[in-house]
């Protein structure tokens, strides 16, 4: 498998380039007028380290892959259609919370997010019913718990609220 | 009259039928509060202080105390349940909160957090009731060059948390730096990596960076087995008492006095708080422990020592706000506007002229203690009904809690949105195998260490002047000798490997 096998390589390279990326955008930060120790320090001193570890882990990595380049890696099961449906489905519910409303939006994904993660075996007409009570009984207990004991409006959005 | 007997009258005192009432309902609301994210300790003592005007002022004290104590302690039930930390001192009660609810020791895993969170504070109140003013002489020591001390030993804990992967460990903390600086800097306010954001200005919010990395990555990461696995949910086993025997229980008792003393003398310093309490105490209780190994793994002694350490700050916390009116957070800053409006005057001549009143909270503090063990106690059957759901329903629904526990946190639907961001950063992390527990110590030490680094320098003009102050040397030279030793027996480690 793909990440097993160069999943420290990988590592390295994404933080060695973070910690350059670090070290420029510290030296265009302004330099404080008063102190030794500005705004910029922090952020060269974390990206210089970060860059050091990242070489060091790299230089480790392919070490390891020219002693055993062959390393036997079990197979990768995971279901990345579900993974990346439910990040898609999470990422619009965030973006369209405030634009839509939170009910309307809540009602939407909590049913699709519910029938994305149910297994095969469970998305069977009467299982789908029973996901759509679930869903808006939990919606609106969770809108009006906040609205009424919490007194914290959540986005109202197109609906008249 | 002594302490001690001045204690007693005001026990008596606070247990009348009508305090006691009011106590139990301050409480329970604050578990409420505490266990849901984005509803804090501190939200619920601003939604109870008004309704405390119109009582008589120790009843409204009373009742303060409670709601305070049950919203610091409710943070475990869903950072055992859900992996959702409720506030932010339950981050550490996580690592094996979780895993032990996983493997069906649901209710155990409650029972310990419970009776630890209830001895955690015990030992903090008892502190405070006793050594209160020579305590918080000591707090005054501490200028930002003894917290900048604190903050740099706190940070160097990664290395040891992350021993035997210790690269990847510190780079997995690096992360966290790095987020930690997103926003206006501080001292000065320079704006950094904002991208001209305006909503990166305010940088990234505790609560929703921690609930993204647990919560959300949760669900990605079940998404990946939900099919293959078939319907899950998970056993619980059904449990006598607190769920540990006697035995145990002695067992974990000089952890939990370690994480006690840790969180009450944190408690004692303004401004550094309980999650980093809970921390530190995590990762002392993980050194310390003959198998580290186990922690993260379902490893009672980490919730021991988490729940111990969290608890008892909230004793430490009160220290310098009643002595020297000096609240260490927010939720201490609320407590104190409430007390003085109930005419209690704190600072220096307190324990002269408003002994009374003072003991009287005291007594409170203990009595909704032992409140907040029954309640939590007899509700444990309830709560662990939340994982009869199945998995594929419940994480939907954790996920709506989360991102509005985050948009409540400031009325902010970025902080929303954030939650997914970290939830990515959680999954890839553990896709990569990198830890998260050292991205969450320096996230959260993070902006507190630049801070206190800069503010130092500012009234010490040189880096050099810091090692003058003794206590700043301590925490300095013990924590560069972890350093120093952790990457000796990192290297002593790998070159051991290859002849095995």
């Amino acid at each position: 498998m793909f990440i097993k096998k160069y999943g420290d390589i990988i590592v390295g390279i994404v933080y060695a380039v973070l910690g350059l990326a670090l070290i420029i955008a510290a030296r265009m930060l302004p330099k404080s007028q008063v102190m030794d120790i500005g705004p910029d320090f922090m952020p060269t001193v974390v990206g210089t380290l970060i860059l050091v570890l990242s070489i060091i882990l790299l230089l480790q990595a392919v070490q390891e892959l020219r002693k055993n380049p062959d390393k036997e890696v079990g197979k990768d099961e995971s279901d990345y259609k579900r993974v990346l449906l439910s990040l898609i489905l999470a990422l619009l519910y965030v973006f369209l919370l405030k634009p839509i409303g939170f009910i309307i939006c809540t009602l939407v994904y909590l049913f699709c997010q519910i029938y994305v993660l149910a297994p095969d075996s469970h998305r069977t007409k009467k299982d789908m019913i029973m996901y759509l009570i679930i869903d808006v009984v939990f919606t609106l207990i969770v809108y009006y718990l906040f609205r009424i004991g919490f007194k914290i409006v959540l986005p109202a959005g197109i609906l008249p609220l | 009259m002594g302490a001690l007997a001045q204690l007693g009258a005001a026990l008596i005192a606070v247990c009348s039928p009508k305090s006691l009432l009011f106590m139990v309902a301050g409480v329970a609301i604050g578990i409420v509060f505490g266990s849901i994210p984005g509803l804090s300790a501190s939200m619920a003592v601003a939604l109870m202080l008004p309704l405390t005007f119109s009582m008589e002022a120790s009843l409204g004290m009373n009742t303060l105390v409670a709601v305070y104590i049950g919203g610091i302690s409710g943070g475990l039930i869903s950072a055992i349940l859900l992996n959702m930390p409720g506030t932010a001192s339950s981050i550490a009660t996580t690592f094996d909160g979780y895993p032990m609810a996983q493997k069906g020791e649901a209710m155990r895993a409650l029972g310990i957090g419970i009776v630890f969170s209830f001895l955690g504070s015990l030992f903090s109140f008892f502190i405070l009731s006793f050594f209160a003013p020579m305590l918080a002489d000591v707090a005054l020591k501490f200028t930002p060059v003894e917290n900048f001390g604190i903050c740099f030993f706190a940070l160097t804990m990664v290395a040891i948390l992350s021993s035997g992967k210790m690269i990847k460990g510190l780079l997995a903390g690096m992360l966290g730096l790095v987020f930690a600086m997103v926003g206006m800097a501080p001292i000065d306010g320079t704006p950094r990596f904002t991208f001209g954001s305006t909503e990166l200005m305010a940088g990234f919010n505790q609560l929703s960076t921690l609930i993204g990395i647990f919560a959300v990555a949760d669900i990605l990461k079940s998404a990946e087995s939900m099919n293959a696995k078939g319907i899950q949910t998970i056993p619980v086993t059904k449990v006598k008492g607190f769920g540990f025997s006697m035995k145990e229980f002695v067992g974990w008792l000089p952890g939990a006095l370690r994480a006690a003393i840790i969180g009450t003398g944190i408690g004692i310093l303004p401004g550094i708080g309980g999650s980093t309490s809970g921390m530190l105490a995590y990762v002392t209780a993980k050194n310390m422990s003959k198998h580290p190994e186990t922690f993260g793994h379902g490893e009672p002694e980490g919730i021991v020592a988490t729940e111990c350490a969290n608890n008892a700050t909230i004793g430490g916390a009160m220290i310098p706000l009643l002595v020297l009116g000096i609240p260490g957070d927010g939720v201490t800053a609320m407590m104190l506007g409430g007390f003085l409006i109930h005419g209690l005057s704190a600072g220096p001549l307190l324990f002269v002229k408003n002994a009374d009143v003072v003991y009287g909270i005291f007594a409170a503090c203990m009595v909704c203690d032992l409140i907040m063990l029954l309640v939590e106690w007899t509700c444990i059957k309830g709560f662990v009904q939340v994982l009869k759901v199945p998995k594929h329903i419940l994480l939907p629904l954790i996920l709506v809690l989360c991102a509005v526990g985050a948009y409540a946190t400031n009325n902010r639907v970025f902080d929303a949105q954030a939650i997914v961001l970290f939830g990515v950063i959680g999954y890839l992390y553990h896709k990569f195998g990198l830890a998260t527990t050292p991205f969450v110590l320096c996230f959260l030490v993070g902006n507190m260490t630049e801070t206190y680094l800069r503010r130092g320098i500012m009234s010490y003009k040189s880096f050099g002047a810091f090692f003058t102050r003794p206590i700043f040397d301590v925490f300095w030279f013990i924590a560069c000798g972890v350093l120093i030793w952790s990457v000796y027996k990192e290297i002593k480690g790998t070159k051991k490997e290859p002849q095995d």
